[in-house]
C-alpha cells in the first residue's frame, strides 16, 4: 500500500506575532542563520535541522513540537 | 577610519572627475598627431604619463566605491533592482580602467610602428562612461548612502552572498561571451592578452566580492561560512554545476577531437572556469530566490 506523504509544517509566524512582533530579522540574529532562512521556513520551502528547530524553540520558550509537527 | 575614508574616497571621486576632463583635452590634442604619425614632443610624451597617473586614480576610486557599495549591501533592507545595476555598472566601470590601459598601450605601440589606430573609437564612448559613473559614485557617496534604509543588526549575511551570486553569474557570461569570439576570431586571436589577461580582468570582480565575503565572515560570531539553508543550496548548486560542466567539456573534447591545433587547445580553461562560474552563480541565485 502507498503511504500518504506528509509534509513538514510549523507555527513559526504565529509565534513570532504573539512574541512582540518580532521580525524575521531579529529572529534570525538570535538563532544565528540568515533572515531568509527563516522566510524558508515560515514558507514552508525548507526544512530546518534539529538543532535549529530547538534553538528557534528555546527561543520561544516552548516545546519543540509546539512550533514544528508533521501534517498529514 | 571610516571618517578617513569616506573624506579619501570624496577627494578621489573630485580628482577622477577632474582627470577626465583633463585627458579629454589631452587626447583632443594628442590624437590628430598620432593618427597622422606627425611626431609627438618631450611634453607631449609627459602628457600621456599624466594620463596614466590618472588610471591609477580611477582605480583607486572604484575600488573604494566597490568597497562602500559592498558595506551598504550588506545591511540593506531589499537588495532592489537599482542597488544591482549599480554594483554591475560600478564593476564595468573598474574593470574599464584596465582596458583604458590596453587600449592606450596599443595606440601608443601602434604609433611607434606606424600603425593605424583604431582603438581610438573605443577610448571616448569607454572614457566617458566611466566620467558619468565618476560623477554618479560621488553624488552617492555625498547623498546617497542613506542609513535609513539599513539594518541595523545582522548576525549572519545574506545580501553580500546574494550579490556575489549576481557578479558571478554577470562575470561567468561576459567570460563565455569572451571566451567564444576566441572561436569566431582565431586568427586574430593573442592568447596572452585575450586569453590570459582578460581572463584575469573577468574574474577578477568575483575574486573581490568573495574577498570581502570572507573578510565579513571572519568578523561574524559564529564562526560558520554559511549557515544551513545556504549550505543545502550551495550543495545542490554544485552537483548541478558539476553535471553539466560535465557535459559542457565532453562536447568540448568532441568538438576538438580531429583539431588538435584549434583554439579549444588555449581555450578550455577560460571555457571550463567561466562556465562554471556562470552556473554556479545561476543555479545558487534559482535557489536562493525560490526561497
Amino acid at each position: 500500500m502507498k503511504q500518504k506523504k506528509s509534509k513538514f509544517a510549523n507555527n513559526l509566524r504565529k509565534y513570532r506575532f504573539e512574541h512582540n512582533e518580532i521580525s524575521q530579522q531579529e529572529l534570525a540574529n538570535r538563532v544565528g542563520v540568515t533572515r531568509l532562512t527563516i522566510h524558508s521556513i515560515e514558507t514552508g520551502k525548507f526544512v530546518p535541522s534539529a538543532f535549529l528547530a530547538l534553538k528557534i524553540a528555546e527561543f520561544f520558550k516552548v516545546k519543540m513540537e509546539d512550533i514544528f509537527y508533521i501534517s498529514k | 577610519m571610516k571618517k578617513f575614508l569616506y573624506y579619501i574616497t570624496i577627494i578621489l571621486g573630485i580628482i577622477s572627475s577632474a582627470f577626465f576632463v583633463i585627458d579629454y583635452f589631452i587626447f583632443y590634442q594628442l590624437r590628430p598627431k598620432m593618427v597622422t604619425f606627425e611626431l609627438i614632443t618631450k611634453g607631449e610624451e609627459n602628457l600621456l604619463l599624466f594620463v596614466g597617473v590618472g588610471l591609477l586614480v580611477f582605480l583607486l576610486f572604484y575600488l573604494l566605491s566597490l568597497f562602500k557599495i559592498a558595506s551598504y549591501l550588506k545591511r540593506a533592507k531589499r537588495i532592489t533592482a537599482p542597488l544591482v545595476l549599480l554594483t554591475t555598472v560600478g564593476v564595468l566601470a573598474f574593470l574599464f580602467v584596465f582596458s583604458d590601459f590596453a587600449l592606450l598601450t596599443d595606440i601608443d605601440k601602434q604609433y611607434r610602428l606606424g600603425l593605424a589606430q583604431p582603438e581610438w573609437s573605443l577610448v571616448y564612448p569607454i572614457m566617458m562612461f566611466q566620467f558619468i559613473m565618476a560623477i554618479i559614485f560621488t553624488y552617492l557617496h555625498l547623498y546617497g548612502f542613506k542609513p535609513d534604509n539599513q539594518i541595523k543588526d545582522v548576525a549572519k549575511d545574506h545580501n553580500v552572498f546574494l550579490v556575489a551570486q549576481y557578479i558571478g553569474l554577470i562575470c561567468g557570461l561576459l567570460g563565455l561571451v569572451f571566451t567564444s569570439l576566441g572561436f569566431v576570431f582565431h586568427r586574430a586571436w593573442n592568447l596572452h592578452l585575450h586569453t590570459t589577461i582578460s581572463s584575469i580582468i573577468l574574474l577578477l570582480p568575483y575574486v573581490l566580492i568573495v574577498v570581502y565575503w570572507f573578510f565579513m565572515k571572519f568578523k561574524e560570531e559564529s564562526g560558520d561560512l554559511y549557515d544551513e539553508k545556504q549550505i543545502q543550496d550551495v550543495g545542490k548548486s554544485a552537483f548541478v554545476t558539476m553535471a553539466m560542466s560535465v557535459f559542457f567539456m565532453i562536447l568540448l573534447f568532441v568538438f576538438n577531437y580531429n583539431n588538435l591545433d584549434g583554439m579549444v587547445r588555449v581555450l578550455w580553461l577560460p571555457f571550463y572556469l567561466f562556465s562554471t562560474l556562470f552556473i554556479f552563480s545561476a543555479t545558487n541565485l534559482y535557489y536562493l530566490k525560490r526561497g
